[in-house]
C-alpha cells in the first residue's frame, strides 16, 4: 500500500489562522470597561425579518444597543458599538447581533473569525459627565446612531444584566455563485462584575443610516431603559448552539 | 385540604375567529363542573396584552359568567391589577362589589402589580412605584368597600368624598389576597394580614420557608382589611389519568406550553434594573425551573406537580399538605393542549379519587353520594 502523509492537527502550517492568529486566542479578559446599554421597543417585521427561523420573538418586540470603550485589551484598547435583536432561544432569552462597529481593524477581524460578530470599522465615542451619558457611533464619516442619557442616577450594579449573545459564523463559499458554505449559531455567555451603574432617560437617534449599516432598521417605538455601567467583563470562548 | 382551578385564559396561535371564544367557553364549562365537583375556589387572573399566554384582560366579567353557571364554588380575583395606571382603585372596587352582589357573597379578591414590562410599559406604569402603589390600594379598597363616604389623599391616588357603590354583600368586606412570587411579598402579606395566594410554581420545599414565614409573621400582623385572612394558597399544575403514563404525556405538554409562553413575555427584571424586581416573580421563576429540569427544551414535571395517576397525585399534594398549605389551586390546561374532554375527565377523576383523600367535606360528601363513581366515564378523543 501506498505511504500515507502523517501531518497531525497540531503540526498544520503556521498560515493557519487557527495556528498563528493575529490576536491571542480566548478567553479576552475585559477590565475596566464602560458601557452605555440602550433597551427599545420595536416594531414586530423588521425584527422577524432579520431573526432566523430556530429563533422567536418576545412581546413586545425589542432591540438592544450597547456602546462600550474597552480600555484593556489583549490587543489594545479599542470600543465596539452593537445592535442587537432581543429575542428567545426556546425558553431562553437572548441577544442575537445585527450590526456592530469598531474603532480597530485587529478587533474588527478578530470579532468576524473568533465570536461571528457581524463587525465593519467605523467610529465610536463615549463620554461620561455626571449624569449626563452619551454615545455615538459611525461609519465612512456618517453618524449612525447616538445615545444619550439624562438624570442618570446610581443603582445597584447586579440589577444590570447583559444577555448571552448569539451570533451567525459566516465561512466565504467556495462555490461559484454560492454565498456561504456554512452558517453556524454560536454564544457568548460572558462573565461580568458590574462596579457601578446608573440608570437614567434615554434616547436615541439614527442621524443617517447608510444601506450598508441601517441602524434604523429597528425604529424606536418606545425607550424600555438606558443605563451606564463601569464593569470587569470578558470574551470567552464562543460555544456552537446550533446550525443555522 | 382544599382545591381550585385557575385560569390564565391562555390563547395559542395560530388563531383563527373564534380562538378567544373557545378558550373562554371551555373555561366556563371547567368552572361549571368544578363547582359540581366540590371545588371549592376558581381564581381568573387579570392580565393584559400578554398575547397567547394571558387573554384574561377583563376577570370580573368571566367570573361575573361563572357565577351566573354555579352555586357553591368561590369566584376568585386571581388578581386584580389595583395599581392606579391600570385601574383606578375606587374601579376595583365597585367592581369587586357588584361580582360579590351577584354571587351572592363568594367573592375573594385578589391583589397584585404584574411584573412584565409588557404590561407596565404598556399602561406607562413605572416600575420602580409598584410596590408602594399596591400598598396603597390595598389599604383604600378595604376601606371603601365598608365605609359610607370615602376620601383619600395618598401619594399615587386621591379623590374628594364620595359614596363607593356597591357595598359587598359579604360584611365586613370579602377576603383579601395577594399574589407571591418571592419571599419579601409573603412577608408582607401576613404583615398586612391577607391571604397568600403562591404563585411561583415552585415545589413544596421551595416554598416551605414561604409558608413558615407567612405564618409566623402573620399573628402580629397589623391587618389594612377588617379582619385577618390567614390563608396559603399554592398554585401548581393538575392533570389526572388513569396510570402514570398517560397523564405524564399530557401534564409534560401543559407544563412545557404554560411555561413556554411565558419565556416570551418581557420581565421587568430583563430589561429594567429596578430593585422593586429583585426577584423573577412567577414568569421567570417558572423558566429558570424548567432550565434545571430539561436543559433541551422545558416542560418538566417537578415534585409536587399533580400530574399522574390519582395514587401519584395523592402522594404529590401530601407533600403540600405537610406544609401547612390551606388549599392548592390548578392550572388545568393552557392554549387548549389538552383536549377540554380530557380535561373534564381529569377534574371528575380528581374529584373522585383525590379529594376525598385530602379533603375530609369532600370526603363526608361523598359517603352521603355513594353514586358518584361514574364520574370519570367519558370518551377520550
Amino acid at each position: 500500500m501506498p505511504d500515507q502523509g502523517r501531518l497531525t492537527e497540531q503540526r498544520i502550517p503556521h498560515t493557519s489562522p487557527a495556528i498563528a492568529p493575529l490576536y491571542p486566542p480566548p478567553p479576552w479578559k475585559l477590565p475596566g470597561v464602560r458601557v452605555v446599554k440602550l433597551m427599545y421597543e420595536t416594531d414586530v417585521e423588521p425584527l422577524l425579518a432579520w431573526l432566523p427561523p430556530k429563533l422567536t420573538r418576545s412581546s413586545p418586540p425589542y432591540a438592544v444597543i450597547t456602546i462600550a470603550e474597552l480600555p484593556e485589551t489583549p490587543i489594545g484598547p479599542f470600543s465596539l458599538a452593537a445592535q442587537y435583536l432581543g429575542c428567545r432561544a426556546g425558553f431562553f432569552i437572548r441577544a442575537l447581533t445585527l450590526q456592530a462597529v469598531t474603532d480597530s481593524s485587529m478587533a474588527m477581524t478578530a470579532l468576524r473569525e473568533v465570536w461571528g460578530y457581524p463587525c465593519r470599522l467605523g467610529t465610536v465615542g463615549l463620554a461620561s459627565h455626571g449624569p449626563l451619558k452619551t454615545a455615538t457611533v459611525g461609519e465612512g464619516g456618517a453618524p449612525l446612531a447616538a445615545l444619550e442619557i439624562t438624570g442618570a442616577e446610581p443603582i445597584e450594579g447586579d440589577l444590570v444584566r447583559f444577555d448571552p449573545v448569539l451570533n451567525l459564523r459566516v465561512f466565504p463559499s467556495l462555490e461559484e455563485g454560492k454565498r456561504h458554505d456554512l452558517v453556524q449559531m454560536v454564544q457568548i455567555d460572558p462573565d461580568y462584575a458590574v462596579q457601578t451603574a446608573r440608570r437614567g432617560k434615554g434616547t436615541v437617534e439614527f442621524p443617517a443610516s447608510g444601506a450598508e449599516s441601517p441602524w434604523a432598521v429597528l425604529p424606536v417605538r418606545n425607550i424600555i431603559s438606558a443605563t451606564y455601567c463601569e464593569m470587569d467583563t470578558e470574551l470567552p470562548l464562543a460555544r456552537f448552539v446550533m446550525p443555522y | 385540604m382544599k382545591f381550585g382551578i385557575f385560569h390564565e385564559l391562555s390563547v395559542g396561535k395560530p388563531w383563527h375567529p373564534r380562538s378567544e371564544y373557545e378558550v373562554y367557553h371551555n373555561a366556563l364549562e371547567q368552572v361549571e363542573l368544578a363547582d359540581r365537583l366540590g371545588f371549592d375556589q376558581t381564581w381568573a387572573v387579570e392580565h393584559h396584552f400578554l398575547e397567547e399566554y394571558s387573554h384574561c384582560s377583563s376577570p370580573e366579567v368571566f367570573l361575573a359568567a361563572a357565577a351566573a353557571r354555579t352555586q357553591r364554588i368561590r369566584l376568585c380575583h386571581g388578581v386584580a391589577m389595583v395599581l392606579p395606571p391600570f385601574n383606578h382603585p375606587a374601579r376595583c372596587a365597585e367592581r369587586a362589589a357588584a361580582l360579590d352582589i351577584i354571587s351572592n357573597g363568594r367573592l375573594e379578591f385578589g391583589t397584585g402589580r404584574s411584573a412584565t414590562w409588557t404590561e407596565l410599559g404598556g399602561f406607562r406604569c413605572d416600575p420602580d412605584l409598584t410596590k408602594e402603589m399596591w400598598d396603597e390600594a390595598v389599604r383604600a379598597i378595604p376601606k371603601m368597600w365598608t365605609q359610607d363616604r370615602f376620601s383619600w389623599d395618598g401619594k399615587y391616588f386621591s379623590m374628594p368624598e364620595r359614596p363607593i357603590l356597591p357595598k359587598p354583600v359579604q360584611k365586613p368586606h370579602p377576603p383579601l389576597w395577594v399574589a407571591v412570587s418571592s419571599p419579601e411579598t409573603a412577608i408582607q402579606a401576613a404583615e398586612r394580614g391577607i391571604g397568600c395566594l403562591g404563585v411561583s410554581i415552585g415545589t413544596p420545599r421551595e416554598y416551605q420557608k414561604r409558608v413558615e414565614d407567612y405564618r409566623r409573621v402573620i399573628k402580629n400582623c397589623d391587618p389594612v382589611g377588617e379582619f385577618v385572612n390567614d390563608q396559603v394558597n399554592g398554585v401548581t399544575f393538575l392533570y389526572v389519568d388513569e396510570t402514570d403514563e398517560e397523564a405524564q404525556l399530557w401534564g409534560t405538554k401543559l407544563a412545557y406550553t404554560f411555561a413556554y409562553l411565558a419565556a416570551h413575555l418581557v420581565g421587568i427584571g430583563s430589561v429594567y434594573p429596578t430593585p422593586a424586581y429583585k426577584t423573577p416573580g412567577l414568569l421567570f421563576a417558572l423558566r429558570s425551573g424548567t432550565q434545571e429540569k430539561a436543559p433541551g427544551g422545558g416542560g418538566a414535571l417537578r415534585e409536587g406537580m399533580a400530574v399522574g395517576s390519582p395514587e401519584t397525585v395523592i402522594k404529590q399534594l401530601k407533600l403540600w399538605e405537610e406544609l401547612g398549605v390551606d388549599r392548592m389551586v390548578f392550572i388545568i390546561n393552557t392554549a387548549e393542549v389538552i383536549p377540554q374532554e380530557r380535561v373534564l375527565r381529569s377534574l371528575r377523576l380528581f374529584a373522585e379519587h383525590v379529594m376525598p383523600a385530602l379533603d375530609l367535606d369532600a370526603r363526608e360528601a361523598q359517603r352521603a353520594a355513594p353514586s358518584a363513581g361514574s364520574l370519570a366515564e367519558t370518551t377520550m378523543p
